[in-house]
């Protein structure tokens, strides 16, 4: 490689690297409990429950009501589902409050009560939206999947370094005896090309995932507006159909395939004017793919099964593939090990900028 | 490049074929249950172990 084209890897892959380095061990040291969000909301929410009875469940509509009733004023946002027990998930929005603020009420299905949440602890909620967008918003999203780019660019970068600094070392070499400096550039470079392709995937997939709201967002004006043409306001609270028989409906329309959760009219998953019921495929990889089928939640008709398009797919995928929670225990394990070598890979890249630059100072 | 520079496959073999198998791996445990579950995180622990094994053997 010429002297020059050297050079200019080289400055692209320290800027890139310094530029992004802080917020990228910020997200590697966030992620590592993530892994385990699951495991650890076990152990930190752990209560003893049972449903109130046996066989006996609410309708939709019933149980929509009683969370409802304890969050007067709150618009539905979300219902989910929980597979291994009789609780539905509702989410709702308070119409004043602050954007993007959501109340999340477990509901025992059985008898309309509180259930113990299973999920979501304030510090794992609290870590995964520094995680996410450092409580900016969209702009903080946006603003990290840059810093994913960064960090394509330099393992990119990295990768094409890798040539010139190993042209005369075995794989794998590390110059243990050699001064910090030189042992320190070994292991960097060992452990960042043997992560190369799990960082590559981590990084690219967190980069999909911070585009989420404009993925949506564009769903919904091209792929959803044909639905939402004829009507002029959207739907009031008072003037929707049941809930309950919107699901039986889309349940009708896409037999085979596992409920996932349903999405309100107005909120982020639907249009004004539709119930967005969204199903999932029972094989491995259908499991991460959602398909929704749209109910008019003034008449409760089908308005429209509607396959998500290839971005919205991506999407889907990217999730599994970034927070790595879908090959059980021992693929979660590897993520953490992952992670933490990535971790030595960036503290010991600016240690080594550090160290340079103390050594031209000094010279 | 001079007579001591290794080949690019030299350089470049151990990582690609980490990489390979990693990727494998990762897509594997996606797309199937069960065994393959077991399979891509054995894929994937290949980097791992290459790490752990150079920095075990091939320090110097």
């Amino acid at each position: 490689m010429r002297t020059r084209t050297l050079r200019a890897w080289s400055w692209v892959h320290k800027w890139s690297s310094l530029v992004s380095t802080l917020f990228l061990l910020m997200l590697c040291l966030t992620g590592l409990p993530l892994v385990f969000s699951h495991e650890i909301d076990e152990v930190l929410l752990h209560q003893d429950w049972k449903p109130a009875a046996e066989g006996r469940q609410l309708n939709l509509d019933q149980v929509l009501d009683a969370a409802l009733s304890r969050h007067p004023g709150g618009v539905p946002a979300f219902m989910s589902f929980d597979e291994d027990r009789p609780v539905v998930n509702v989410t709702s929005v308070d119409p004043g409050g602050p954007a993007g603020q959501y109340t999340f009420q477990p509901i025992d299905r059985t008898s309309g009560d509180p259930a113990p949440p299973v999920a979501g602890h304030p510090a794992m909620e609290f870590l995964l939206q520094l995680h996410t967008d450092m409580f900016l918003g969209l702009p903080g999203m946006l603003f990290l999947g840059l810093m994913g780019l960064m960090l394509v660019t330099a393992v990119v970068s990295g990768v094409v370094l890798y040539a010139p600094f190993m042209r005369r070392l075995p794989f794998g070499t590390v110059r243990a005896s050699k001064k910090a400096r030189t042992r320190w550039l070994d292991y960097h470079n060992l452990l960042g090309v043997v992560t190369v392709a799990w960082v590559l995937v981590v990084g690219v997939t967190g980069v999909v995932n911070t585009l989420a709201v404009p993925i949506i967002a564009y769903w919904k004006d091209t792929a959803l507006k044909e639905l939402t043409a004829a009507y002029d306001a959207p739907v009031a609270l008072t003037g929707r159909s049941s809930l309950d028989a919107a699901v039986r409906r889309a349940r009708e329309a896409l037999p085979g395939m596992q409920l996932q959760f349903v999405a309100f009219p107005g909120s982020d998953y639907s249009t004004e004017h539709h119930y967005a019921v969204f199903f999932h495929g029972d094989t491995p990889l259908t499991a991460h793919l959602t398909t929704p089928a749209l109910i008019d939640a003034r008449t409760g008709e089908l308005a429209a099964v509607a396959p998500t398009p290839w971005y919205v797919k991506t999407l889907s995928l990217s999730q599994p593939l970034h927070f790595g929670d879908y090959g059980g225990l021992p693929l979660k394990i590897l993520w953490a090990l992952l992670d933490g070598i990535t971790i030595v890979v960036l503290a010991s890249g600016l240690y080594l900028w550090l160290a340079r630059r103390r050594r031209e100072r000094q010279a | 490049m001079s007579r001591e520079d290794l080949p690019y496959r030299a350089i470049f073999g151990a990582p690609l074929a980490i990489a390979v198998l990693s990727l494998v791996g990762l897509l594997g445990a996606l797309l199937d249950d069960g065994a393959w579950d077991a399979l891509g995180a054995a894929l994937l622990a290949v980097s791992v172990g290459a790490a752990a094994w150079a920095l075990a053997m091939r320090r110097r």
